[in-house]
């Protein structure tokens, strides 16, 4: 696998796309300490940039 | 609105997925349909068309209803296909297409004054349509009335897709998922990525595409437009691939795994790459239901071509009702036929040196982001934008 596609296969597992980890990253999605410090970024996120108020651009569709 | 508020969470995703989850087999179905019924009622009415877009479930009733006669080679497929074509063009391409004989709307006897789009019509007609065709050509089991009504209202994916295929999703919702701990863990993260993609990219972009209008263009300084323009192009991307993780992960977290939509379209190669993982979903309908009946590739060159820009005319239409996307369409059908008359004359394998990729990979990404500016923008504010951008 190359280093490109392994990073995308990373992106994709921590985005919960993929259910394993690409070969060699060692978080299991047992670890329950990893997994909740990861919500706990995203979810700071969303609140440091939510409520700027644009709505999804495909509902209108 | 809607993947972005808290009513969503609380008041229709938790319950409904717990209730769906400790529930017997036999009544699943009817809680996808209960809790779906009331996501469109409440989400219609609140947001969109009131009482009388509320009121547009009785389209899904009678799609229920009228379903329950498709078999193969029957004609009550086909009034189905005709019926759901009605629903869009009265709902979605009435003003549109009656405005292209009367311009002036109060002269426009069809004019509809308070015009509103049901709910995910755009979406759900496209599984109706699917449904009643793949029924005509048996290719699909009827399944009983709540398992087609759990199909056509399961709410994470009844308003902007994925766009869902019958005989994928039945052995889904007959067998799902037992392990609850991975569908909610990997539900879970796939929402809370979604939401901050959404936020934190789409939304933050909006400071810049919001420029893509005919007074900033105006004053602009030219470099910055096609800053404009990218930004555009990430947003949307962001955007709607956010709204799909979101909806692929409400669906996870009932242990039913809906199909993918996007797969890295601005990393591809071609044209043909770039809409085979831009959209998949809606790509796959439009080869399947459009191309393919239209003869495909099965034809001689020049009906290829012709077939690939009706079926990107179509996609075009489909995205909006309007010139702008009709333009849209064509031209990624145009590049679809030149990517196409290129592979058929040069018949050879891609080269796989890097330079070679590299230029592709560019000429793509390009060509894909300066058509969005017929997607965002009307035609004549596009045309005025690459009027300033090429020659000042």
């Amino acid at each position: 696998m190359s280093r490109f596609a392994w990073c995308q296969n990373l992106l994709e597992y921590l985005a919960g796309e993929k259910d394993a980890p690409p070969p060699g990253f060692p978080v299991a999605l047992s670890n329950f300490t990893f997994w909740g410090i990861w919500w706990g970024i995203l979810a700071a996120i969303i609140f440091i940039f939510a409520g700027q108020s644009s709505k999804f651009i495909y509902i209108d569709f | 609105m809607i993947f972005n508020t808290w009513d969503y969470y609380l008041l229709f995703l938790l319950p409904a997925a717990i209730l769906f989850r400790v529930s017997r087999q036999s009544i699943r179905p009817w809680i996808i349909v209960l809790s779906g019924g009331l996501f469109f009622l409440y989400f219609s009415y609140t947001q969109l068309g009131g009482a009388i877009g509320a009121a547009c479930l009785l389209i899904f009733l009678w799609e229920s209803f009228i379903s329950r006669f498709y078999k193969p080679a029957s004609w009550f497929c086909w009034l189905g296909v005709v019926q759901t074509t009605l629903f869009l063009v009265v709902f979605k391409y009435r003003n549109f297409l009656s405005s292209l004989i009367w311009p002036v709307s109060s002269q426009n006897p069809l004019y509809w004054r308070n015009a509103f789009l049901p709910l995910g019509i755009s979406f759900f007609t496209f599984e109706f349509l699917h449904y009643a065709w793949d029924r005509y050509r048996d290719k699909t089991e009827t399944g009983t009335l709540g398992e087609y009504m759990a199909f056509i209202l399961f709410f994470p994916t009844m308003v902007a897709g994925p766009i869902k295929r019958y005989q994928d999703f039945l052995p889904k919702l007959r067998g799902i998922s037992s392990d609850w701990v991975l569908d909610v863990q990997r539900g879970f993260t796939r929402i809370l990525a979604g939401l901050a993609k959404k936020f934190a990219v789409a939304d933050l972009l909006t400071a810049y595409t919001n420029h893509l209008n005919v007074q900033d263009i105006a004053h602009a300084q030219r470099a910055v437009l096609p800053l404009w323009l990218l930004a555009y192009g990430i947003k949307i991307y962001a955007d709607f691939s956010a709204y799909s993780d979101i909806a692929i992960g409400s669906a996870r977290i009932f242990g039913i795994k809906v199909p993918e939509n996007f797969d890295w379209p601005y990393f591809q190669l071609n044209i043909a790459e770039f809409w085979r993982h831009w959209h998949i979903s809606l790509s796959s309908w439009l080869m399947d239901y459009v191309y393919v009946p239209l003869g495909g590739s099965r034809v001689p060159m020049p009906r290829i071509y012709m077939n690939i820009l009706v079926t990107m005319f179509i996609s075009g239409l489909w995205h909006g009702a309007g010139l702008n996307f009709v333009v849209w369409g064509l031209l990624h059908g145009l590049m679809l036929a030149a990517h196409r008359w290129w592979r058929h004359r040069s018949g050879a394998i891609p080269s796989t040196a890097f330079p070679a990729r590299a230029f592709s990979w560019l000429l793509t990404f390009v060509a894909v982001n300066l058509a969005w500016a017929f997607f965002c923008m009307d035609i004549r504010t596009a045309l005025y934008f690459f009027r300033r951008l090429l020659v000042g």
